[in-house]
């Protein structure tokens, strides 16, 4: 575990270093945010309270999403991938701990750096500026940090396994893409999936991507309340756990046929 | 060899080297397909399930993202390079141009053509068709004409004001910053009407970066949707000339970022 800490700690410095990038970062965050909720309300305008859903909650849902983008794009795939290609990989290789903790270990400084940087600004931007609201209660705050957390680790998952495959394939550019294309679709980040019509509705409700935005941004909302939150935190459980047992069933075979470029 | 012919050979030589790949070529070409597939699958549904996005149908909005997305190209296809220009100003590799005998400007543009870029003109095609259809337009032939002059005026846009930001970096070294913050700009005004948004926002997108001329005020005019009774009518017509102003200012400040240029030495 201290370990851990130490190669998160360490992302978490090297990223530091990149003030301007973050300050614009920020900025982006904040367009959004205007944006986002401008949206809404001219979508509201047309249709008052649709699906049930107020539009205070509404906005609430699509401001927050975007204070949180940042948090769970820390793309272990991106690295992964860049590593193998230059073949600096043997390097990770030689760290004194497992693989797969590593790269968690990467990733969640990165993450706990954005936190810090951008989503908590974020949010008290929105609470200021764009009508995001706290949650109602506090069930309502604690399951969504729960929630959260969840769908980052499922998010590193789906990305870890991308990035393996990338030691497959060398150039998993276009799959990357098309893999991000449909997270955004299925994952609620835009449109939260109770608008999604028919078979997609259904596909989004198998796919694990509504564990990433959908899930901690109804939660907090308040448009799953009770039992149904306990039922949307047991299926990203369950992803969770498939995609751990997943990652680790890859690595073992993947592990043994690794050929480094030689740097 | 005049500077067009320099360029289209200079573009020639660079499709030759990407097609030494061709998979990479093909599976990019889909990749960006299918990213648009889903981006106008996701405003197409808000829209549907509400009925309208203020006074705009599903098919004018698929109108809006195809007119951006047919200007764009014509930047991706030819003129996409610019935003190397950081990379060679940082790496003090931009010298190359400058030492040969021909327009350093051309040279850079020259570098590539990006050839995936013929995904967003299918896009761009098939949607105003799509939409032209739909929403039982008929255009006559000046509207023609003017579908066209904004499609150009579209890529220039986007060249001026991408060239006007990487010309900072012979000032600052990083125009990478605001490239970003300007994408951001980009992505809205792409998929969204610019009148839902507040007043400031639409002041940027007209006034700061005028991105808004590229799809929302030529598709006032090409969809019947100018409200002559309002003050800015007059801006719905006026792509063409915004254009040719960004390429004025631009090609000036090119010329003042050369002057000031002096190698990173690296």
């Amino acid at each position: 575990m201290k370990l851990f800490w130490s190669f998160a700690r360490q992302n978490f410095h090297a990223l530091a270093a990149y003030r301007f990038d973050f300050f614009l970062r920020a900025s982006s965050i904040v367009i959004l945010m205007y944006a986002i909720r401008w949206l809404w309300i001219a979508l509201y305008t047309q249709r008052p309270s649709a699906f049930g859903v107020s539009l205070q909650q509404m906005v609430t849902y699509g401001v927050l999403s975007m204070a949180i983008q940042n948090l769970f794009y820390t793309d272990p795939a991106y690295y992964m991938a860049r590593q193998m290609r230059t073949g600096a990989i043997d390097l990770d290789l030689l760290k004194p701990m497992d693989f797969h903790l590593h790269m968690l270990a990467r990733s969640a400084g990165e993450m706990l750096f954005r936190v810090c940087v951008l989503a908590l600004p974020g949010i008290l931007i929105g609470y200021l500026l764009f009508d995001l609201r706290l949650p109602a209660n506090w069930q309502a705050g604690f399951f969504f940090l729960v929630a959260f957390l969840l769908g980052y680790l499922v998010s590193f998952h789906l990305g870890f396994v991308l990035g393996l495959l990338s030691f497959v394939s060398i150039e998993i550019h276009s799959i990357d893409w098309a893999f991000h294309a449909t997270e955004r679709f299925f994952s609620g980040q835009f449109i939260p999936l109770w608008l999604l019509p028919g078979i997609l509705g259904s596909l989004a409700a198998i796919l694990p991507f509504r564990s990433i935005y959908a899930t901690p941004l109804s939660i907090y909302t308040g448009v799953l309340e009770g039992e149904a939150i306990a039922q949307a935190v047991g299926f990203q459980l369950i992803w969770l756990l498939t995609l751990f047992l997943l990652s680790h069933w890859l690595w073992a075979r993947i592990q043994v046929r690794i050929i480094s470029q030689g740097g | 060899m005049n500077a067009f012919q320099l360029y289209f050979r200079l573009i020639q030589i660079s499709l030759l080297s990407r097609m030494q790949y061709r998979a990479d070529f093909i599976a990019g070409i889909l990749g960006l397909l299918f990213w648009n597939v889903i981006n106008i699958g996701l405003i197409g549904i808000l829209v549907t399930q509400f009925t309208s996005l203020k006074d705009w149908t599903l098919w004018e909005v698929v109108f809006l993202y195809s007119l951006w997305i047919l200007g764009y190209s014509v930047y991706g296809l030819f003129f996409s390079h610019t935003e190397a220009l950081e990379n060679y100003l940082i790496e003090g590799s931009f010298d190359q141009f400058l030492l040969r005998p021909a327009s350093p400007l051309i040279q850079l543009l020259g570098r590539e053509f990006q050839f995936n870029e013929i995904a967003n003109v299918l896009i761009g095609l098939t949607g105003i068709s799509l939409a032209y259809t739909r929403l039982d337009l008929h255009w006559d032939g000046w509207r023609w004409g003017f579908f066209i002059a904004a499609v150009v005026s579209g890529g220039m846009i986007v060249l001026a004001i991408n060239l006007l930001v990487a010309c900072t970096g012979f000032w600052t070294g990083r125009s990478r910053g605001t490239a970003f913050i300007v994408n951001q700009f980009y992505g809205l005004v792409h998929q969204y009407p610019v009148d839902i948004f507040g007043n400031a926002f639409r002041v940027i997108v007209t006034g700061l970066i005028p991105v808004a001329f590229m799809n929302y005020y030529p598709a006032l005019v090409l969809l019947d949707k100018v409200n002559y009774a309002s003050r800015g009518w007059v801006l719905s017509y006026m792509s063409p000339l915004v254009a040719l102003l960004l390429v004025g200012i631009v090609s000036v400040v090119w010329r003042l970022g050369l002057n000031r240029y002096s190698s990173s030495g690296s």
